[in-house]
């Protein structure tokens, strides 16, 4: 069984495109993530399995259901935090949650009580006088106090702080492990890396990859930044490592984004003299851009 | 099919609107219908009898009025009551459907188990709950004005009560109407826009029918028509137009049901 699936979903905003034939396939007990830049279609995609959108063509289908327009029971088991989180700024924490609680008639007082435990938030002030971080906390909490079959998250991570992040993946990991189904939209790719057991990539509203994490195009990329500690290294000898840059804010410095081969790397950079040198995880605007922008390629001269 | 939870809260989210709300009307009635015996003493019925016939209809006065605290209460002070009533009534029920949209809570109300067209019945509940409230205040407010200090004997509860309960229909059928066209606002100062407009074009049209005869078919664009609370009061209600205005309200509601089930909401 899925719990979440579309077929051939397109939504065009008049003759803007939002997304094309995105075909998706959550299976039961799956935690799913939906990557790509800011803009692409992610929150779209989002809106029209919540029914806030209508699609163009194509369906979505929640726990085998057609999604509808207005909304309805087929929600009883699903919770939804949004990337920004909006409450009624009279309302304290304590009242929101109380609100969302009482649409539904599971989940109980003790397991709230220890979400805003784990989560670290006073429910007991103003929404007006939270944080975007704690708002988000709130909305987290309202989405899970039913204790969903099926968790959809637009961005979970933004806003929180490492810690609060750590234990949100955690209490995203135990529900899974209960069988609860997470789907959930992100840039982040650690967060994916962190937790899901799918991946499907967005760009420019249509899906260019889906699979396992472990197959995930780009992964082998690294960012490497380094410094010579003499003589720079010639242009032609760094554009063997990878796409390479120099730092403008910080004369001397170089940022390549290189696919060799861990051990191939690791001894090209040994010919080098380095003052400076760290190598780090791409971001996935950086996948993105050196996989599927038209201009990316192999090697660069960091001089032209 | 209406939802509990949803009445509740936002009659919770909106009692302070109703307390300010209720205040001013009860002000209202207190300066207006606590000035009858100062109206007599000054001869108003002279003094108007001077001003161009239209001018004294337009306002909603006749010289019978002054001689009459039932007429007067309820044919002036109650014309000024049902406007203050009527936009606060647009303004709740617009607000009730725009501040999702404008604050952002689309996609938490949207997205909870229960339907639109379930949400909106059971915002218009709550909003005939406190259109209640407020209306219960204002006759009981009138009624101990009128028999204990203004009036005592003559004041008539009875024809206030029928009279009452004819501006309650019209605030009803005003916040139907702004319900209907909520759903076209985003923005809650949209909505409180409308409510003021609207509100002021119903006493200005109402106005305006009186004024000229030529200008009668405005009447049936203003709920003070349909209301009449002056025959109300000189026990003569207009019963055909006060079963209008519940089935604007209720046209209203099914009206923004219809557009809300059909809205889309994007980022």
């Amino acid at each position: 069984m899925y719990a979440l699936e579309t077929n051939r979903l397109t939504k065009y905003y008049g003759k803007n495109r939002g997304i094309v034939d995105v075909n998706l396939a959550i299976r039961d007990g799956e935690i799913f993530g939906f990557i790509g830049p800011n803009g692409v279609g992610k929150t779209t995609t989002i809106r029209l399995l919540l029914g806030l959108l209508k699609p163009t063509s194509g369906q979505a289908r929640v726990f085998n259901r057609n999604v509808p327009t207005g909304g309805g029971k087929l929600y009883r088991r699903v919770g939804y935090v949004p990337s920004e989180v909006q409450y009624y700024p009279e309302m304290t924490g304590r009242d929101v949650l109380e609100y969302a609680r009482g649409f539904y008639t599971a989940g109980d007082d003790q397991w709230v009580e220890e979400l805003i435990d784990r989560l670290r938030i006073d429910p007991d002030k103003k929404i007006r006088a939270y944080s975007h971080g704690n708002r988000k906390k709130i909305g987290i909490i309202q989405a899970l106090l039913h204790k969903p079959r099926l968790l959809i998250f637009d961005e979970p991570g933004s806003g929180l702080d490492p810690l609060i992040r750590q234990e949100l993946f955690k209490i995203l990991e135990e529900m899974n492990r209960k069988g609860a189904s997470i789907f959930f939209s992100t840039h982040v790719l650690e967060e994916v890396e962190r937790i899901c057991h799918r991946v499907a990539m967005i760009k420019d509203g249509s899906i260019i990859h889906e699979g396992p994490v472990d197959r995930l195009p780009g992964r082998e990329m690294r960012v490497v930044t380094l410094k010579f500690a003499g003589r720079d290294a010639s242009a032609t000898a760094l554009s063997n490592l990878g796409v390479a840059e120099k730092l403008p804010s910080m004369p001397g410095y170089y940022r390549v984004i290189s696919r060799l081969p861990a051990n191939q790397l690791v001894g090209q950079l040994a010919r080098f003299d380095l003052e400076y040198l760290k190598i780090t995880d791409p971001s996935l605007e950086e996948i993105f851009f050196n996989l599927y922008e038209p201009s990316s390629g192999g090697g660069s001269n960091p001089d032209a | 099919m209406p939802n509990g939870n949803i009445i509740i809260t936002e009659i919770s989210l909106n009692q302070r609107s109703l307390l300010i709300w209720a205040a001013v009307l009860i002000l209202v009635i207190l300066i207006y219908l606590g000035s009858f015996g100062f109206m007599e003493e000054i001869d108003f019925v002279e003094m108007i009898e001077g001003f161009p016939e239209p001018l004294v209809s337009g306002l909603g006065m006749s010289p019978e009025m002054f001689g009459d605290v039932n007429q007067y209460h309820g044919g002036l002070v109650m014309l000024y009551g049902l406007l203050l009533a009527s936009i606060y009534a647009m303004m709740l029920a617009g607000g009730m459907i725009s501040r999702e949209v404008d604050l952002g809570t689309v996609e938490f109300i949207y997205t909870r188990p229960v339907t639109r067209t379930a949400i909106v019945i059971s915002k218009a509940l709550s909003f005939v709950v406190l259109i209640t409230i407020l209306w219960i205040a204002a006759y009981l407010v009138s009624v101990a004005i009128g028999i204990f200090w203004v009036a005592p004997g003559v004041f008539d509860p009875n024809a206030q009560f029928t009279a009452h309960l004819a501006g309650y229909l019209a605030s009803l059928a005003a916040g139907g109407i702004a319900f209907a066209l909520a759903p076209l606002f985003d923005r809650i100062q949209g909505t409180t826009s409308l409510a003021i407009a609207l509100g002021f074009a119903f006493f200005i049209l109402n106005g305006l029918a009186q004024m000229y005869g030529q200008l009668e078919f405005f009447n049936y664009l203003s709920i003070h028509y349909y209301a009449d609370m002056a025959g109300a009061a000189a026990g003569e209600p207009f019963v055909a137009g006060m079963a209008v205005l519940p089935a604007v309200f209720i046209a209203g509601v099914v009206v923004s049901a219809i557009l809300l089930n059909r809205r889309e909401f994007p980022a």
